[in-house]
Protein backbone atom coordinates (compact mmCIF):
# COMPACT_ATOMS: atom_id res chain seq x y z
CA UNK A 1 0.00 0.00 0.00
CA UNK A 2 1.66 3.46 -1.35
CA UNK A 3 0.54 6.71 -1.30
CA UNK A 4 -1.92 8.59 0.86
CA UNK A 5 -4.35 8.24 2.38
CA UNK A 6 -6.69 10.27 -0.31
CA UNK A 7 -4.71 8.64 -3.14
CA UNK A 8 -5.29 4.96 -1.41
CA UNK A 9 -9.09 6.49 -0.96
CA UNK A 10 -9.46 7.52 -4.85
CA UNK A 11 -8.25 3.87 -6.08
CA UNK A 12 -10.25 2.45 -4.14
CA UNK A 13 -13.26 4.71 -5.90
CA UNK A 14 -12.21 3.71 -9.23
CA UNK A 15 -11.19 0.03 -8.79
CA UNK A 16 -15.17 0.00 -7.99
CA UNK A 17 -16.07 1.30 -11.26
CA UNK A 18 -16.26 -2.18 -12.85
CA UNK A 19 -19.13 -2.90 -10.27
CA UNK A 20 -20.61 -0.36 -9.75
CA UNK A 21 -21.02 0.04 -13.81
CA UNK A 22 -22.39 -3.36 -13.74
CA UNK A 23 -25.17 -2.70 -10.80
CA UNK A 24 -26.49 0.46 -12.99
CA UNK A 25 -26.97 -1.98 -15.87
CA UNK A 26 -28.65 -4.11 -13.87
CA UNK A 27 -31.08 -1.59 -13.18
CA UNK A 28 -31.24 -0.14 -16.81
CA UNK A 29 -31.79 -3.31 -17.76
CA UNK A 30 -35.24 -3.68 -15.56
CA UNK A 31 -36.57 -0.83 -15.99
CA UNK A 32 -39.81 -0.26 -18.48
CA UNK A 33 -38.83 1.11 -22.09
CA UNK A 34 -42.52 0.47 -23.43
CA UNK A 35 -41.32 -1.01 -26.64
CA UNK A 36 -43.20 -4.15 -27.63
CA UNK A 37 -41.65 -7.62 -26.93
CA UNK A 38 -38.22 -5.93 -26.24
CA UNK A 39 -38.70 -7.02 -22.66
CA UNK A 40 -38.12 -10.48 -23.50
CA UNK A 41 -35.85 -9.87 -26.20
CA UNK A 42 -33.88 -7.43 -23.92
CA UNK A 43 -29.81 -7.49 -24.58
CA UNK A 44 -27.97 -8.89 -21.31
CA UNK A 45 -25.93 -5.56 -20.71
CA UNK A 46 -24.88 -7.26 -17.40
CA UNK A 47 -23.35 -10.24 -18.97
CA UNK A 48 -21.65 -7.85 -21.23
CA UNK A 49 -19.84 -5.32 -17.73
CA UNK A 50 -18.82 -9.15 -16.83
CA UNK A 51 -17.86 -10.54 -19.78
CA UNK A 52 -15.43 -7.38 -20.35
CA UNK A 53 -13.99 -6.99 -17.16
CA UNK A 54 -13.33 -10.48 -16.56
CA UNK A 55 -11.06 -10.39 -19.15
CA UNK A 56 -8.93 -6.85 -18.35
CA UNK A 57 -9.65 -6.53 -15.08
CA UNK A 58 -10.19 -9.86 -13.35
CA UNK A 59 -8.76 -8.37 -10.24
CA UNK A 60 -11.53 -5.80 -10.20
CA UNK A 61 -14.18 -8.63 -10.81
CA UNK A 62 -14.27 -11.10 -7.56
CA UNK A 63 -16.11 -13.97 -7.76
CA UNK A 64 -18.48 -12.79 -4.85
CA UNK A 65 -19.62 -9.21 -6.22
CA UNK A 66 -20.43 -10.85 -9.64
CA UNK A 67 -22.48 -13.47 -7.73
CA UNK A 68 -23.95 -10.49 -6.28
CA UNK A 69 -24.51 -8.65 -9.54
CA UNK A 70 -26.56 -11.51 -10.50
CA UNK A 71 -28.32 -11.98 -7.61
CA UNK A 72 -29.93 -8.43 -8.15
CA UNK A 73 -30.69 -8.99 -11.47
CA UNK A 74 -32.65 -12.03 -10.36
CA UNK A 75 -34.39 -10.43 -7.88
CA UNK A 76 -35.47 -7.45 -9.87
CA UNK A 77 -36.26 -8.89 -12.97
CA UNK A 78 -38.74 -11.21 -11.08
CA UNK A 79 -36.47 -14.53 -11.65
CA UNK A 80 -35.77 -17.39 -9.62
CA UNK A 81 -32.91 -16.46 -7.30
CA UNK A 82 -29.37 -17.67 -7.47
CA UNK A 83 -30.14 -18.33 -11.58
CA UNK A 84 -28.39 -15.18 -13.14
CA UNK A 85 -26.00 -15.45 -9.92
CA UNK A 86 -24.57 -19.18 -11.26
CA UNK A 87 -24.49 -18.04 -14.85
CA UNK A 88 -22.30 -14.83 -14.03
CA UNK A 89 -20.04 -16.86 -11.95
CA UNK A 90 -19.50 -19.71 -13.89
CA UNK A 91 -18.63 -17.01 -17.06
CA UNK A 92 -16.35 -15.36 -15.01
CA UNK A 93 -14.84 -18.23 -14.41
CA UNK A 94 -14.18 -19.81 -17.77
CA UNK A 95 -13.27 -15.85 -18.78
CA UNK A 96 -10.85 -15.64 -16.25
CA UNK A 97 -9.46 -19.20 -16.98
CA UNK A 98 -9.33 -18.42 -20.61
CA UNK A 99 -8.65 -14.34 -20.49
CA UNK A 100 -4.82 -14.59 -22.31
CA UNK A 101 -6.65 -16.09 -25.82
CA UNK A 102 -8.36 -12.35 -25.66
CA UNK A 103 -6.18 -9.99 -24.08
CA UNK A 104 -4.09 -8.39 -26.68
CA UNK A 105 -5.81 -9.59 -29.79
CA UNK A 106 -8.11 -7.65 -32.03
CA UNK A 107 -11.53 -6.19 -31.36
CA UNK A 108 -12.81 -9.56 -33.35
CA UNK A 109 -11.40 -11.80 -31.51
CA UNK A 110 -13.18 -10.37 -28.34
CA UNK A 111 -16.29 -10.00 -29.47
CA UNK A 112 -16.19 -13.30 -31.39
CA UNK A 113 -15.42 -15.21 -27.93
CA UNK A 114 -18.35 -13.05 -26.19
CA UNK A 115 -20.47 -14.69 -29.05
CA UNK A 116 -19.61 -17.82 -27.71
CA UNK A 117 -19.80 -16.93 -23.90
CA UNK A 118 -22.97 -15.09 -24.07
CA UNK A 119 -24.16 -18.57 -26.25
CA UNK A 120 -23.03 -20.76 -23.30
CA UNK A 121 -24.66 -18.65 -20.97
CA UNK A 122 -28.16 -18.08 -23.05
CA UNK A 123 -28.25 -22.23 -23.23
CA UNK A 124 -27.53 -22.53 -19.33
CA UNK A 125 -30.41 -20.09 -18.57
CA UNK A 126 -32.54 -21.49 -20.85
CA UNK A 127 -31.85 -25.09 -19.09
CA UNK A 128 -32.06 -23.65 -15.90
CA UNK A 129 -35.43 -22.74 -16.62
CA UNK A 130 -36.71 -25.30 -18.06
CA UNK A 131 -35.50 -27.53 -14.81
CA UNK A 132 -36.81 -24.45 -12.01
CA UNK A 133 -40.14 -25.37 -13.87
CA UNK A 134 -40.46 -28.27 -15.31
CA UNK A 135 -42.00 -27.36 -18.50
CA UNK A 136 -40.47 -27.03 -22.08
CA UNK A 137 -39.79 -23.66 -22.94
CA UNK A 138 -39.72 -22.10 -26.24
CA UNK A 139 -35.92 -21.20 -27.04
CA UNK A 140 -36.61 -18.78 -29.58
CA UNK A 141 -37.17 -15.94 -27.37
CA UNK A 142 -33.86 -16.79 -25.73
CA UNK A 143 -31.90 -17.21 -29.23
CA UNK A 144 -33.35 -13.48 -30.07
CA UNK A 145 -32.18 -12.42 -26.96
CA UNK A 146 -28.64 -14.06 -27.41
CA UNK A 147 -28.13 -12.34 -31.36
CA UNK A 148 -29.16 -8.78 -29.98
CA UNK A 149 -27.07 -9.12 -26.93
CA UNK A 150 -23.79 -10.25 -29.36
CA UNK A 151 -25.22 -7.54 -32.27
CA UNK A 152 -24.98 -4.28 -29.20
CA UNK A 153 -21.95 -5.72 -27.94
CA UNK A 154 -19.52 -3.66 -30.08
CA UNK A 155 -21.18 -0.46 -28.22
CA UNK A 156 -21.15 -1.07 -24.81
CA UNK A 157 -17.68 -2.32 -25.47
CA UNK A 158 -16.89 0.70 -27.02
CA UNK A 159 -18.24 2.41 -23.52
CA UNK A 160 -16.43 0.28 -21.41
CA UNK A 161 -12.87 1.13 -23.04
CA UNK A 162 -13.48 4.74 -22.31
CA UNK A 163 -14.06 4.03 -19.20
CA UNK A 164 -11.13 1.93 -18.21
CA UNK A 165 -8.76 4.43 -20.25
CA UNK A 166 -9.89 7.61 -18.38
CA UNK A 167 -10.15 6.23 -14.96
CA UNK A 168 -8.72 2.68 -14.64
CA UNK A 169 -4.77 3.61 -15.50
CA UNK B 1 17.65 -12.40 4.05
CA UNK B 2 13.91 -10.82 4.63
CA UNK B 3 13.21 -10.34 1.09
CA UNK B 4 13.90 -14.05 0.81
CA UNK B 5 11.64 -15.31 3.32
CA UNK B 6 9.06 -12.79 1.78
CA UNK B 7 9.34 -13.83 -1.07
CA UNK B 8 9.19 -17.56 -0.20
CA UNK B 9 5.84 -16.68 1.57
CA UNK B 10 4.48 -14.75 -1.65
CA UNK B 11 5.24 -17.96 -3.49
CA UNK B 12 3.41 -20.09 -1.01
CA UNK B 13 1.09 -17.21 -0.74
CA UNK B 14 -0.01 -17.07 -4.40
CA UNK B 15 -1.04 -21.05 -4.81
CA UNK B 16 -3.07 -20.90 -1.79
CA UNK B 17 -4.91 -17.58 -3.03
CA UNK B 18 -5.46 -19.24 -6.02
CA UNK B 19 -6.80 -22.50 -4.12
CA UNK B 20 -9.38 -20.21 -1.81
CA UNK B 21 -10.45 -18.53 -4.90
CA UNK B 22 -11.76 -21.83 -6.53
CA UNK B 23 -13.16 -22.84 -3.69
CA UNK B 24 -15.08 -19.71 -2.94
CA UNK B 25 -15.82 -19.66 -6.82
CA UNK B 26 -17.33 -23.74 -5.73
CA UNK B 27 -18.89 -22.54 -2.62
CA UNK B 28 -21.20 -19.53 -4.99
CA UNK B 29 -22.21 -22.61 -7.52
CA UNK B 30 -23.33 -24.46 -4.58
CA UNK B 31 -25.03 -21.47 -3.30
CA UNK B 32 -26.80 -20.51 -6.17
CA UNK B 33 -28.38 -24.27 -6.53
CA UNK B 34 -29.03 -23.44 -2.98
CA UNK B 35 -31.19 -19.99 -3.18
CA UNK B 36 -33.18 -21.82 -6.66
CA UNK B 37 -34.17 -25.15 -4.69
CA UNK B 38 -35.10 -22.63 -1.70
CA UNK B 39 -37.36 -20.04 -3.76
CA UNK B 40 -38.54 -23.56 -5.18
CA UNK B 41 -39.94 -24.75 -2.33
CA UNK B 42 -41.55 -21.41 -1.47
CA UNK B 43 -39.34 -20.77 1.60
CA UNK B 44 -40.10 -18.03 3.90
CA UNK B 45 -36.94 -16.36 4.66
CA UNK B 46 -35.69 -16.66 0.77
CA UNK B 47 -39.21 -14.58 -0.30
CA UNK B 48 -39.20 -12.06 2.55
CA UNK B 49 -35.40 -11.46 1.52
CA UNK B 50 -35.98 -11.16 -2.26
CA UNK B 51 -39.38 -8.67 -1.20
CA UNK B 52 -36.79 -6.77 1.06
CA UNK B 53 -34.62 -6.03 -1.51
CA UNK B 54 -36.99 -5.04 -4.20
CA UNK B 55 -37.87 -2.44 -1.79
CA UNK B 56 -34.66 -0.86 -1.19
CA UNK B 57 -34.21 -1.35 -5.21
CA UNK B 58 -38.19 0.26 -6.26
CA UNK B 59 -37.66 4.38 -5.15
CA UNK B 60 -34.35 4.17 -7.60
CA UNK B 61 -36.39 2.42 -10.48
CA UNK B 62 -39.20 4.19 -9.83
CA UNK B 63 -36.68 7.84 -10.17
CA UNK B 64 -35.08 5.81 -13.41
CA UNK B 65 -38.69 4.52 -15.22
CA UNK B 66 -39.99 7.90 -15.45
CA UNK B 67 -37.83 9.30 -17.63
CA UNK B 68 -38.92 6.54 -20.21
CA UNK B 69 -42.20 6.85 -19.16
CA UNK B 70 -42.49 10.75 -20.30
CA UNK B 71 -40.82 10.02 -23.53
CA UNK B 72 -43.66 7.11 -24.19
CA UNK B 73 -46.62 10.02 -22.79
CA UNK B 74 -44.87 12.51 -25.41
CA UNK B 75 -44.80 10.05 -28.21
CA UNK B 76 -48.31 8.78 -27.47
CA UNK B 77 -49.68 12.59 -27.18
CA UNK B 78 -48.10 13.35 -30.29
CA UNK B 79 -49.64 10.52 -32.42
CA UNK B 80 -53.06 11.17 -30.64
CA UNK B 81 -52.68 14.98 -32.32
CA UNK B 82 -52.79 13.40 -35.00
CA UNK B 83 -56.01 11.99 -35.11
CA UNK B 84 -57.50 14.01 -32.74
CA UNK B 85 -60.69 14.87 -35.70
CA UNK B 86 -60.84 11.38 -35.87
CA UNK B 87 -60.53 10.25 -32.21
CA UNK B 88 -63.15 12.90 -31.27
CA UNK B 89 -65.55 11.55 -33.95
CA UNK B 90 -65.13 8.30 -33.09
CA UNK B 91 -65.65 9.37 -29.05
CA UNK B 92 -68.76 11.31 -29.84
CA UNK B 93 -69.96 8.10 -31.81
CA UNK B 94 -69.11 6.08 -29.10
CA UNK B 95 -70.69 8.16 -26.03
CA UNK B 96 -74.21 8.45 -27.44
CA UNK B 97 -73.96 4.74 -27.45
CA UNK B 98 -72.60 4.60 -24.04
CA UNK B 99 -75.41 6.59 -22.82
CA UNK B 100 -77.93 4.18 -24.19
CA UNK B 101 -76.11 1.38 -22.02
CA UNK B 102 -76.14 3.42 -18.90
CA UNK B 103 -79.99 4.24 -19.57
CA UNK B 104 -79.95 0.21 -19.98
CA UNK B 105 -77.49 -0.43 -16.83
CA UNK B 106 -79.45 1.48 -14.49
CA UNK B 107 -82.41 0.03 -15.06
CA UNK B 108 -80.93 -3.57 -14.84
CA UNK B 109 -79.39 -2.27 -11.80
CA UNK B 110 -82.83 -1.09 -10.24
CA UNK B 111 -84.30 -4.32 -10.94
CA UNK B 112 -81.15 -6.50 -10.07
CA UNK B 113 -81.43 -4.46 -6.67
CA UNK B 114 -85.39 -5.22 -5.84
CA UNK B 115 -84.61 -9.08 -7.20
CA UNK B 116 -82.10 -9.58 -4.74
CA UNK B 117 -83.92 -8.43 -2.23
CA UNK B 118 -86.76 -10.36 -2.91
CA UNK B 119 -83.94 -13.05 -2.45
CA UNK B 120 -82.46 -12.61 0.01
CA UNK B 121 -79.09 -12.51 -2.12
CA UNK B 122 -75.91 -12.74 -0.51
CA UNK B 123 -74.20 -9.78 -2.41
CA UNK B 124 -70.41 -9.65 -3.45
CA UNK B 125 -68.05 -8.08 -1.27
CA UNK B 126 -66.82 -4.47 -2.72
CA UNK B 127 -63.56 -4.04 -4.30
CA UNK B 128 -60.89 -1.77 -3.42
CA UNK B 129 -57.85 -0.69 -5.57
CA UNK B 130 -54.66 0.27 -5.16
CA UNK B 131 -52.94 2.45 -8.11
CA UNK B 132 -49.21 1.58 -8.52
CA UNK B 133 -46.77 2.58 -11.53
CA UNK B 134 -44.96 -0.39 -13.37
CA UNK B 135 -41.27 0.11 -12.40
CA UNK B 136 -40.01 -2.74 -13.95
CA UNK B 137 -40.80 -4.83 -16.08
CA UNK B 138 -38.48 -7.41 -17.48
CA UNK B 139 -39.17 -10.62 -17.14
CA UNK B 140 -36.10 -11.99 -18.87
CA UNK B 141 -36.35 -14.44 -21.91
CA UNK B 142 -38.53 -16.93 -19.78
CA UNK B 143 -40.88 -15.66 -17.43
CA UNK B 144 -43.30 -12.26 -18.01
CA UNK B 145 -43.75 -10.35 -14.71
CA UNK B 146 -43.92 -6.43 -13.84
CA UNK B 147 -42.35 -5.01 -10.77
CA UNK B 148 -45.08 -2.55 -9.38
CA UNK B 149 -44.23 1.25 -6.83
CA UNK B 150 -46.59 -0.19 -4.12
CA UNK B 151 -46.84 -2.61 -1.60
CA UNK B 152 -48.48 -3.87 1.38
CA UNK B 153 -47.89 -0.24 3.25
CA UNK B 154 -49.98 0.75 0.21
CA UNK B 155 -52.73 -2.39 1.14
CA UNK B 156 -51.64 -4.74 -2.20
CA UNK B 157 -50.99 -8.02 -0.75
CA UNK B 158 -50.59 -11.56 -2.32
CA UNK B 159 -52.91 -13.20 -4.51
CA UNK B 160 -55.08 -9.69 -5.46
CA UNK B 161 -55.68 -9.34 -9.41
CA UNK B 162 -53.80 -6.49 -11.18
CA UNK B 163 -56.43 -4.76 -13.80
CA UNK B 164 -56.59 -1.50 -15.96
CA UNK B 165 -59.52 0.09 -17.21
CA UNK B 166 -59.44 -2.87 -19.92
CA UNK B 167 -59.15 -5.82 -18.47
CA UNK B 168 -57.20 -8.18 -16.31
CA UNK B 169 -53.35 -7.73 -16.35
CA UNK B 170 -52.39 -10.95 -13.96
CA UNK B 171 -52.02 -11.31 -10.21
CA UNK B 172 -49.70 -10.22 -7.49
CA UNK B 173 -47.14 -13.04 -6.27
CA UNK B 174 -45.20 -11.46 -4.08
CA UNK B 175 -46.12 -8.08 -1.97
CA UNK B 176 -42.62 -5.87 -0.03
CA UNK B 177 -43.73 -2.96 1.88
CA UNK B 178 -43.17 -0.40 -0.53
CA UNK B 179 -43.13 -2.65 -4.06
CA UNK B 180 -44.35 -5.87 -4.86
CA UNK B 181 -44.32 -8.52 -8.32
CA UNK B 182 -46.92 -9.10 -10.71
CA UNK B 183 -47.33 -12.59 -12.75
CA UNK B 184 -49.15 -11.40 -16.21
CA UNK B 185 -51.84 -13.88 -17.65
CA UNK B 186 -49.52 -14.20 -20.40
CA UNK B 187 -46.45 -16.25 -17.58
CA UNK B 188 -45.87 -19.61 -18.45
CA UNK B 189 -47.15 -20.45 -14.74
CA UNK B 190 -50.30 -18.01 -14.54
CA UNK B 191 -53.71 -19.77 -14.27
CA UNK B 192 -56.69 -17.91 -13.56
CA UNK B 193 -60.12 -19.74 -13.43
CA UNK B 194 -62.31 -18.13 -16.47
CA UNK B 195 -65.91 -18.75 -18.23
CA UNK B 196 -66.77 -17.78 -22.01
CA UNK B 197 -69.13 -14.80 -21.14
CA UNK B 198 -71.85 -16.49 -23.87
CA UNK B 199 -72.27 -19.47 -23.20
CA UNK B 200 -70.60 -19.90 -19.32
CA UNK B 201 -68.87 -22.64 -19.88
CA UNK B 202 -66.40 -22.51 -17.29
CA UNK B 203 -62.16 -23.09 -18.20
CA UNK B 204 -59.13 -22.05 -16.71
CA UNK B 205 -57.01 -19.45 -18.87
CA UNK B 206 -53.25 -20.82 -18.76
CA UNK B 207 -50.44 -18.22 -20.26
CA UNK B 208 -47.37 -20.11 -21.91
CA UNK B 209 -44.84 -17.12 -22.69
CA UNK B 210 -46.05 -16.39 -25.67
CA UNK B 211 -48.72 -13.04 -26.20
CA UNK B 212 -51.93 -15.16 -26.92
CA UNK B 213 -52.73 -17.20 -23.46
CA UNK B 214 -54.48 -20.79 -24.12
CA UNK B 215 -58.25 -21.80 -22.72
CA UNK B 216 -57.85 -25.61 -21.24
CA UNK B 217 -60.09 -27.76 -19.52
CA UNK B 218 -63.19 -26.37 -21.58
CA UNK B 219 -65.65 -28.94 -21.40
CA UNK B 220 -65.67 -30.98 -24.74
CA UNK B 221 -69.40 -30.02 -25.80
CA UNK B 222 -68.48 -26.76 -25.47
CA UNK B 223 -68.60 -24.14 -28.30
CA UNK B 224 -66.09 -21.28 -28.77
CA UNK B 225 -65.89 -18.97 -31.13
CA UNK B 226 -63.62 -16.31 -32.45
CA UNK B 227 -64.80 -13.23 -30.68
CA UNK B 228 -66.11 -14.55 -27.26
CA UNK B 229 -65.76 -12.72 -24.34
CA UNK B 230 -63.66 -14.65 -21.44
CA UNK B 231 -64.48 -12.66 -18.26
CA UNK B 232 -62.65 -14.26 -14.43
CA UNK B 233 -65.03 -16.58 -12.83
CA UNK B 234 -64.48 -16.27 -9.44
CA UNK B 235 -64.24 -20.25 -8.88
CA UNK B 236 -61.18 -20.47 -6.27
CA UNK B 237 -61.66 -17.37 -4.21
CA UNK B 238 -58.61 -15.41 -5.93
CA UNK B 239 -59.93 -13.04 -8.54
CA UNK B 240 -63.45 -11.40 -8.55
CA UNK B 241 -66.04 -12.53 -10.84
CA UNK B 242 -66.82 -10.84 -14.13
CA UNK B 243 -63.14 -9.16 -14.92
CA UNK B 244 -62.46 -9.05 -18.52
CA UNK B 245 -59.64 -11.06 -19.58
CA UNK B 246 -59.87 -11.31 -23.02
CA UNK B 247 -61.29 -11.95 -26.71
CA UNK B 248 -60.95 -15.89 -28.33
CA UNK B 249 -58.85 -15.07 -31.36
CA UNK B 250 -58.60 -18.09 -32.56
CA UNK B 251 -59.64 -22.21 -32.23
CA UNK B 252 -57.94 -24.82 -33.70
CA UNK B 253 -55.12 -27.77 -33.18
CA UNK B 254 -53.26 -25.39 -30.94
CA UNK B 255 -56.02 -24.94 -28.98
CA UNK B 256 -58.05 -21.43 -27.80
CA UNK B 257 -56.03 -18.82 -28.00
CA UNK B 258 -57.43 -15.82 -26.25
CA UNK B 259 -56.05 -12.19 -26.98
CA UNK B 260 -55.59 -10.29 -23.55
CA UNK B 261 -57.59 -7.24 -23.85
CA UNK B 262 -54.81 -4.86 -21.95
CA UNK B 263 -51.90 -4.62 -24.29
CA UNK B 264 -49.19 -6.15 -21.58
CA UNK B 265 -46.28 -4.27 -22.94
CA UNK B 266 -47.12 -0.93 -22.64
CA UNK B 267 -48.44 -0.69 -19.11
CA UNK B 268 -47.87 2.51 -17.27
CA UNK B 269 -50.24 2.27 -14.41
CA UNK B 270 -52.15 -0.73 -12.86
CA UNK B 271 -54.24 -1.35 -10.52
CA UNK B 272 -54.51 -4.13 -7.37
CA UNK B 273 -57.84 -5.49 -6.39
CA UNK B 274 -59.13 -6.76 -2.70
CA UNK B 275 -62.19 -7.18 -1.75
CA UNK B 276 -64.10 -5.40 1.05
CA UNK B 277 -67.60 -4.09 1.93
CA UNK B 278 -70.16 -4.28 -0.35
CA UNK B 279 -69.94 -3.05 -3.86
CA UNK B 280 -72.41 -1.36 -5.82
CA UNK B 281 -73.23 -2.47 -9.24
CA UNK B 282 -72.56 1.08 -11.34
CA UNK B 283 -69.40 2.54 -10.10
CA UNK B 284 -70.00 6.07 -9.06
CA UNK B 285 -68.71 8.97 -11.01
CA UNK B 286 -65.14 9.89 -9.92
CA UNK B 287 -64.53 6.11 -8.67
CA UNK B 288 -61.90 6.07 -11.50
CA UNK B 289 -60.31 9.14 -11.86
CA UNK B 290 -57.85 8.68 -9.04
CA UNK B 291 -56.92 4.96 -10.82
CA UNK B 292 -56.11 6.63 -13.93
CA UNK B 293 -53.93 9.42 -12.68
CA UNK B 294 -52.55 10.26 -16.01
Amino acid sequence: MTGTLTQRMDRFARHLLPLAISVVLVILSVVPVYLPGYGQIAANLVLMAVFFWSVYRPDLMAPAPVFGIGLLLDILSGMPPGMNALILVLVRSVVVTQGRVFRGKSFLVLWWGFSLVALGASLCLWLLSMGYSFVVLDPMPGVFRWALTVALFPFFAWIFVRVQNAVLQ
Amino acid sequence: MKPRTGSSVLRLAVPFKALAQRFAVLFLVLAAFGLMLLSKAETVVVERAVTTISDIAAPIMDVLSRPAASLNAAIETARDLAYLRTENERLRRENARLLAWQDAARRLADQNEALQALLDFKPDPRMNHVSARVIGDAGGAYARSMLLNAGRRDGVAKGQAVVTGDGLVGRIVAAGAWSSRVMLLTDINSRVPVTVESSRNRAILAGDNTNLPRLIFLPANAVVRPGDRIVTSGHGGIFPPGLPAGRVVAVGDSGVRIQPFVRLDRLEFVRAIGYSGVSAAIPEEGDDAEAERR
